[in-house]
């Protein structure tokens, strides 16, 4: 049996594609479901830029009006600024209209609570359960709401960055930044904020109009026009951005991608110099934040994927910083959330405090090579799967609490089904390319021959 | 059953219960695929649910792929007007009416200005259930909602109208009641337009309704005041939506809203005879005024999309309805409440009569309205039982809409109202007694609650 591709409702929110699954009716029905779970109140509300934002936008504004809430309308933002304007404005919650890195014709809402965090696991369901009920709580029209716009919630999380980290040192010499914003949610503010930091920006793709320039996702093949911009500006580095601006992937000065893994481990860096302390990734996250952690006495704790169970092990830990090897950086003293601004941010300032350059500083890593690939394989099959490993690698120190990780000699690998596609996806990591493709190699074949073998 | 009334004249219903945000999507979506998607405009009035029912509209218009105009807070007529205007392939008209604040309806406006009649109703409701609407993908979905004030075009269309000169020379006095409505922007920068000392009472459109947004006699009481304590020459009492209007006199006397078409016939065929329409349920005094003049009166079945079919097909001078509403041909075949001060200030101006002057030798009767409320499941069942017995005693009964019986001395009707579970028995006779006797009799026949 198959789920029908153009829609997934999950602990994630609710994502599907315009023009056929994510219908006005469905997305009002499903703001009504949380306006009936956040009993009312102030829910704060943002968007990318893509082109059914407006419908979207629409949509979720009737829904929350219906069940009394008082929407606060961001319009175009960062997903980071809606959880940053959450706690600002104390309102019970928020709904990020985004779906992220997937192509332009999906679109999704995400749900953010009162802590300013995405709905955690418990939470994600007991709104779903609303959902599935059907019953909404109604306000009768003389009590209903109407929307009110929020003006400067950019500007709010600039000064909350500079608050955090200051500007630039004027000391140095002035950086020169790339900027490849993807016509996202990210094309106004980060200009902007990356002036208010002392930096020079020349940038490509920051016109907020919804027609990807390239690919949501910021990976390297993603990234040419950035880099040849790097290149041909003479950028100290380049930073790219996703739709909704929670992810960043860096370019080094000579027009090359260094792997959005090493976002999170630069952005630690800069953390760790001054604030030692836990640092929080998931599984999947490269081994050279291990490298960083270690050089200032800290750690790395690991946690299953999902951005809510590093979040919520940030809390739990007081972390100083954590995040995601997709390009996402969680900084705590601005937001629980993937934030890019902070990210680039971060890595601006340890450049200019190291006063070195990207490879310079990369070089003093050991280096890696994280290699990602997928296969079919039937949800069924998957358990199976996951038990042949385990008893395949059972003499190497393993962690089966999403999938299976294998640390090896040589690297470390991880195989996990999905939640979204009848897929495994395997990631490893190794100290050189052919290492890295030797895992991944053999790894696959003996996911394959189990699958093959039901 | 709580109330939901799918119709002829849109679809109504009460916020918090049974007018939620999916139905109201469902609706837009349905009518944008009704209308091949393109250009829609869409208004509202001023109560409290308009911002939500708004946002659903949008989103339901956006989705099928239509270009949103958004019109915000203005007049249902000033909507049709600008659909024309705009070359829209449509407007939705989001207003509770003359129904208590708590209410709200989408009305539904085609490329031509008109509410759509009875059979594209039909079609619309035909889609709504089928449940298959227009999908406009990514690339072609619309980024934005447009933005346009029709309020200027509105006064523009009538002062072309009307003999904006003659009405300025006379600097009346106008008290006006905007009742925190749609209203409250159009009416005072109209009357002033004419040159009117605007009295404007209830123009804050922020505020709640001071009083139901019905112009009849038991709402005007504030009004009368002001018009008495003002020194008014009349005041007018406006609905929520900018059509329907009542009349105060310069002695503080409030008009019953039949008085008002009353008027609008006798200035408009004093001015040129021809087809006067109306509905059914309408005061016989319209009848009393057109024989003056030797012009026929078209009876429609109640319902405004009726009556602008019915004037375009006679090409008539006036049409209107007994709730106060008024439609001038030359501004719009659909009520309107400014084209109704317009009518009725050119008439005091020329003649240099007075309100109550010119009310003067216009025949009035007297009429009686009861309703019965009655369980859904029996409501046509019951109508049917009084429509054999009456098509048996009376011969000549009009049967187009409910059940109307016409004497000699007077007339009763009875229906099913289009807003509530209700029948509705309206009689109307030379003396309130016999009016009374009309209204039991029918009473007595269609049985109580």
């Amino acid at each position: 049996m198959r789920a029908i591709p153009t829609l997934k409702i999950s602990i994630s929110g609710v994502r599907g594609v315009v023009g056929d699954s994510l219908t006005p009716a469905l997305l009002t029905r499903f703001a009504q479901a949380f306006g009936t779970y956040a009993g009312s109140g102030t829910i704060i509300v943002g968007r990318d830029t893509r082109t059914s934002g407006e419908m979207v936008r629409q949509a979720v504004f009737a829904g929350l009006l219906s069940s009394g809430c008082r929407p606060i309308d961001l319009d175009v933002c960062p997903v980071p600024t809606v959880q940053l304007a959450v706690r600002e404005r104390r309102a019970q919650g928020g709904i990020a209209i985004t779906a992220s890195h997937n192509p332009a014709e999906w679109n999704a809402l995400k749900f953010i609570g009162d802590d300013g965090l995405f709905l955690g696991s418990g939470p994600a369901r007991e709104l779903l359960d609303i959902y599935h009920q059907g019953e909404y709580l109604k306000v009768p029209g003389p009590a209903m709401r109407s929307v009110e716009r929020m003006d400067g919630a950019l500007d709010l999380h600039i000064r909350a960055i500079l608050d955090a980290v200051g500007p630039l040192p004027r000391s140095t010499s002035r950086l020169r930044v790339g900027l490849d914003a993807c016509n996202g949610a990210g094309s106004l503010v980060s200009p902007r904020l990356l002036e208010a930091l002392g930096a020079d920006v020349v940038s490509i793709n920051t016109t907020p109009d919804g027609l990807f320039p390239r690919p949501a996702e910021p990976l390297p093949e993603n990234l040419t026009a950035l880099c040849d911009l790097v290149r041909a500006e003479r950028c100290d580095l380049g930073f790219a951005q996703d739709m909704d601006a929670d992810r960043l992937a860096v370019v080094d000065r000579t027009g090359r991608p260094i792997g959005e893994d090493y976002t999170l481990v630069l952005s630690a860096w800069y953390v760790l110099r001054a604030t030692p302390g836990v640092v929080v990734a998931n599984l999947s996250t490269s081994a050279a934040l291990d490298d960083v952690a270690a050089r200032f006495g800290s750690r790395v704790l690991r946690t299953k994927i999902g951005e809510a169970n590093v979040t919520e092990r940030m809390r739990a830990e007081k972390a100083v910083i954590g995040g995601e090897g997709n390009g996402g950086v969680i900084y705590p003293r601005i937001n629980f959330g993937r934030d890019s601004l902070v990210g680039m941010a971060l890595i601006l300032h340890l450049l200019s405090a190291s006063g070195r350059t990207l490879i310079d500083l990369l070089s003093e890593l050991p280096s890696y090579r994280l290699i990602k690939t997928k296969l079919e394989c039937p949800s069924s099959s998957i358990p199976g799967v996951l038990r042949m490993l385990k008893r395949e690698y059972r003499s190497f120190p393993l962690d089966s609490r999403d999938g299976v990780k294998v640390t090896l000699p040589s690297g470390w690998f991880l195989v996990r089904g999905s939640n979204t596609e009848p897929i495994v996806r395997i990631v490893a990591e190794a100290g050189s390319d052919e290492d890295a493709q030797r895992i991944v190699d053999e790894v696959f074949a003996r996911v394959k021959s189990t699958v093959d073998s039901r | 059953m709580r109330p939901l009334k799918i119709g002829i004249s849109g679809v109504r219903g009460i916020v918090g219960e049974t007018f939620t945000p999916e139905l109201i999507v469902s609706f837009a979506q349905a009518f944008a695929t009704y209308l091949d998607c393109g250009r829609v405009l869409v208004g509202r009035d001023t109560r409290p649910s308009g911002p939500m029912v708004r946002s659903a509209v949008i989103s339901g218009l956006l989705a099928a792929g239509c270009e949103v105009v958004d019109l915000d807070i203005c007049p249902t007529p000033s909507l049709q007007l600008a659909v024309r205007a705009l070359g829209a392939q449509g407007g939705i008209s989001i207003t509770g009416g003359h129904n208590p604040l708590g209410w709200n309806a989408l009305k539904f406006v085609r490329a031509d200005g008109l509410y759509l009649n009875a059979t594209q109703a039909e079609e619309l409701l035909d889609i709504v259930h089928q449940g298959e609407f227009e999908k406009a993908p990514w690339s072609r979905i619309r980024t934005s909602v447009g933005g346009h004030d029709p309020i200027g075009p509105h006064i523009d269309r009538l002062r072309a109208a009307f003999d904006v000169q003659a009405i300025r020379a006379r600097r009346f006095r106008v008290a006006v009641d905007c009742c925190n409505g749609a209203c409250a922007r159009l009416s005072p920068q109209w009357l002033e337009a004419l040159g009117c000392t605007v009295l404007a009472i209830n123009d804050d459109s922020s505020a709640p309704f001071p009083h139901r947004p019905e112009p009849k006699p038991e709402t005007m009481a504030q009004l009368k005041a002001v018009v008495r304590a003002g020194g008014a020459d009349l005041g007018f009492a406006h609905d929520a939506d900018g059509e329907r209007i009542g009349l105060v006199t310069a002695e503080g006397t409030a008009l019953s809203e039949e008085r008002t078409l009353t008027l609008a016939v006798a200035i408009a065929l004093a001015q040129r005879a021809g087809p006067v329409v109306t509905n059914i349920s309408t005061t016989r005094a319209i009848d009393d005024v057109a024989a003056r003049y030797g012009a026929p009166v078209v009876r429609t079945p109640v319902g405004q999309s009726y009556i602008s079919e019915a004037m375009l097909e006679h090409d008539a001078v006036l049409g209107g309805e007994g709730n106060g509403g008024v439609a001038v041909p030359r501004v719009l075949c659909s009520h309107d409440a400014a084209s109704a001060q317009g009518l009725i200030l050119e008439a005091m101006a020329r003649t240099g009569d007075t309100l109550a002057e010119l009310l003067r030798d216009l025949p009035e009767y007297a009429m009686v309205k009861h309703d019965i409320g009655v369980k859904p499941s029996v409501l046509y069942s019951r109508l049917q039982d009084f429509r054999d017995e009456v098509e048996a005693s009376h011969p000549g009964a009009d049967l187009s809409d409910g059940i109307k019986v016409s004497l000699e001395d007077g007339w009763v009707h009875v229906r099913a109202s289009q807003t509530e579970s209700l029948i509705r028995i309206i009689a109307e006779a030379t003396t309130e007694t016999r009016a009374r006797d009309l209204v039991e009799w029918a009473r007595d026949r269609v049985g109580s609650s």
